[in-house]
């Protein structure tokens, strides 16, 4: 699935890794938070690849958005392809599970085969630090008497960032099981949480690498952050609305993953694009419909001017569209994949079924 | 509550109003329009924003951060209807350096600051520190309102995930310093990287053991520093935390919540008001923003699919006729009443989403106001006085 030889290796590398426990990795072993970067490896985010051959996607975005819906379209697409596909939720609510297999017992952290192909799991802070500290510490009564501590209850309650960490950690965990004929999952897709810019959860790692100066948290959060900016593995997929605060947004989250936080991004998705309200060649029809005769007798219609305000609106909505999604690829320099908005909603299982195929569409610039 | 005695509740008789609602709703904007109906009725107005789109920043003079407020131009006020004695100012909130200002204002001497201020963990949890930025807005709206500089002061509160974080996190805050494990790591002991264990007993020693093994040497240690240093300003930070909470749930605040008409933003809504509620918040009303009317008010008509034939001929005819020439004219037609019947149909859906929240805050006797979608989005002081006019109604309709 991974055509160069370079990540062939790579990936190699990993899963001989993750045979080993994961308190037993080596300090420094070449996974040093930068070096990718540095080989100038991260310069390939710049040319889009279909977005199934990755291992990694995480999807941002405001609430709002359909980050949810874009999730669960891409779960969708991939299990269509053959694909073994890992939805990893970070909500409580857990929407993707309830958006493809409604009515179902929740996932849960332990996880549960949604449909197949697709499985999905919720990621637990807590659940996910009592397994760390598991194969940290290997005596369960020792885990039992810090997870019991009540002091360590209130620190953790109180502590920013490590729920992030935990369950970023859980994830590149998630990465690296191998079955017996290569990696368990071909593709992980994270509905990250929808706080602040997305970023601030992808943050934690270099976060952690920078503050910390030695010791196991610091050298995981290494492997963790490595996985993040490898651009062979892990993409970054923004969700954004054709609307103006939704596209500066976006706008600003592209420009800091250019600056401390280097994660792959290759394309935003627009999603619940407007439709051209009319047919080609009647763009115009508000103005038309406004020269006639305010009294007309139309009989069972509305009036001239309702027919034209409305006229109006919608053409005022559907070009405002236009503008913000030329806008998102202008301010990001980056090309973008279109969502139809759809009259109906898009929390059914037809809906997501029918932006399966949009979605992996190869990303388009936007005329400016 | 109707209109006029919702403006004079809000605008007229308090020193504090607060815009509170979730992300993309078009809060700043009814902020801004808030604070633009205040000075239209010839108050001395602040608005502070805090992450407003570009272009209504530039449109407010607050294109640029400056954490200092800047007063609008007379002439552009007066074109929009502000009297002589009515004042607009802006001012865009520097989230980083108000919370740096918070540490120089409250730690123990200069030497204590800088260790505050140069110490790693606090240069990193700074901003990720739990809802320490929606705090340091409401600290500096204290310090504004403390200057006596304004008769109104309009806040426009951070997007929060969690509805009223810039209430409670102060409070989180101080829990987290009272709590037993960070009574614990600022034993000075820690700071001095001697780990005196011995100190402590069994297992808590043992927990404290085991996290060092995981964290690392000289995590905890600096962790430990940061916690001092930052104890030492808790007590000044706990009275001020007392002052601020007092003044926005007083009698001199109001606060007005914010939505959409969507059902996401409408559920949302719903439970920011619980929220509310469950604090004795002095709520004042709600306002839906771009809410889709049907042209000249009242509810949209019934619209048939398929509409007689007649009334579609004589359209298209009309239509044909002002063109001129070749023009389909069925086609154009029946795109006007698709079109008609579509937008119909948003408009009852806005009107159907939102009569929940309507009744549940007419039940309250507040007041429920709704701002319609304008054509374009507003980014210019005329969009913002249509707002005010929409939510507030014009100077005049106040009682005396």
């Amino acid at each position: 699935m991974l055509a160069s030889a370079w990540s062939s290796a790579r990936i190699r590398r990993y899963s001989e890794l993750s045979a080993a426990r994961l308190s037993d990795f080596p300090g420094a072993a070449g996974v040093r938070p930068g070096s990718l970067r540095e080989a100038g490896l991260a310069l390939a985010c710049d040319e889009p690849r279909p977005l199934l051959e990755r291992r990694l996607v995480i999807v941002t975005g405001k609430g709002g958005t359909g980050k949810t819906t874009v999730v669960a379209a891409l779960a969708v697409a991939a299990a269509r392809a053959g694909r073994r596909v890992l939805v990893a939720e970070t909500a409580r609510d857990e929407q993707v599970s309830r958006l493809l297999a409604p009515g179902g017992p929740p996932a849960g952290h332990a996880g549960r085969t949604l449909r197949p192909g697709i499985q999905a799991l919720r990621i637990d802070p807590f659940e996910a630090l009592a397994e760390y500290l598991t194969l940290q510490i290997r005596a369960r009564p020792l885990v039992d008497l810090v997870l019991g501590n009540r002091g360590f209850r209130q620190l953790m309650g109180a502590s920013p960032g490590w729920r992030e960490l935990i369950t970023l950690g859980k994830i590149w965990h998630l990465e690296q099981i191998r079955g017996p004929d290569g990696p368990l999952y071909d593709l992980i897709v994270v509905d990250a949480p929808a706080t602040g810019h997305g970023l601030t959860f992808l943050d934690v790692p270099r976060v952690v690498v920078s503050a910390v100066r030695a010791g196991p948290l610091r050298r995981h959060s290494a492997y963790v952050e490595a996985m993040l900016e490898d651009p062979e593995r892990t993409l970054l997929l923004p969700v954004a609305l054709a609307e103006e605060l939704p596209a500066r947004e976006t706008a600003e989250l592209v420009s800091r993953l250019r600056g401390a936080l280097r994660i792959a991004v290759d394309r935003v998705v627009v999603n619940a694009v407007a439709q051209p309200p009319f047919p080609v060649g009647l763009e115009d029809l508000d103005e038309r419909l406004a020269h006639l005769p305010p009294d007309l007798a139309l009989g069972a219609l509305p009036s001239v001017p309702e027919l034209a305000e409305c006229a109006r609106h919608l053409r005022a909505r559907y070009e405002l569209n236009e503008a913000y999604a030329a806008l998102i690829g202008r301010l990001t320099g980056l090309p973008s994949v279109r969502l139809p908005y759809l009259q109906e909603g898009a929390d059914s299982p037809q809906a997501i079924e029918s932006l399966a195929g949009p979605l992996l569409a190869p990303p388009r610039r936007e005329a400016a | 509550m109707n209109r006029a005695e919702f403006a004079e509740g809000t605008l007229s008789r308090r020193r504090i109003a607060v815009c509170v609602g979730c992300g993309g709703v078009g809060k700043t904007t009814v902020a801004a329009g808030l604070a633009l109906a205040a000075a239209r009725r010839g108050r001395r107005t602040l608005v502070l924003t805090i992450d407003p789109a570009r272009r209504l920043a530039d449109a407010l003079g607050v294109g640029a951060l400056g954490n200092e407020p800047r007063e609008l131009p007379r002439e552009a006020l007066e074109a929009h209807g502000v009297p002589e004695s009515g004042e607009l100012w802006a001012m865009m909130l520097d989230m980083k350096r108000t919370f740096d200002d918070l540490v120089e204002r409250f730690a123990e001497g200069p030497e204590a600051r800088d260790r505050i201020l140069r110490n790693p963990i606090y240069q990193h949890v700074s901003d990720a520190l739990a809802g320490s930025v929606e705090y340091s807005a409401m600290e500096k709206v204290y310090e504004i309102g403390e200057s006596g500089r304004f008769d109104l002061i309009v806040v426009d509160t951070p997007p929060a995930q969690h509805a009223l974080d810039f209430l409670e996190a102060p409070e989180r805050l101080l829990e987290f310093l009272d709590s037993r494990i960070v009574q614990l790591l600022i034993h000075p002991a820690f700071a001095a990287g001697r780990f005196g264990f011995r100190l402590f007993q069994r297992g808590t020693r043992r927990v404290l053991q085991i996290l060092e093994r995981i964290s690392g040497i000289g995590f905890l240690a600096d962790v430990s520093e940061f916690l001092l240093a930052f104890e030492g300003m808790a007590d000044g930070f706990r009275d001020r935390a007392r002052q601020v909470r007092a003044l926005l749930l007083g009698p001199e605040s109001s606060f007005v919540l914010v939505a959409g008409p969507s059902r996401e933003s409408v559920r949302q809504a719903g439970e920011f008001l619980d929220r509310l509620e469950a604090y004795a918040v002095p709520l004042a009303g709600v306002l839906v923003n771009r809410v889709r009317r049907w042209p000249g008010g009242g509810e949209p008509p019934e619209i048939a699919s398929e509409p007689p034939s007649g009334d579609l001929a004589a359209l298209g005819a009309a239509l044909a006729a002002d063109a001129g020439g070749e023009f389909p004219a069925e086609l154009a037609a029946r795109a006007a009443v698709e079109g008609a019947r579509g937008y119909a149909r948003l408009v009852e859906r806005d009107d159907r989403e939102t009569l929940a929240l309507r009744q549940r805050i007419d039940a309250q006797g507040r007041f429920f106001g709704t701002i319609p979608e304008f054509r374009s989005d507003v980014h210019d002081l005329a969009g913002v006085e249509r707002v005010a006019r929409f939510a507030f109604g014009e100077p005049e309709e106040s009682p005396p």
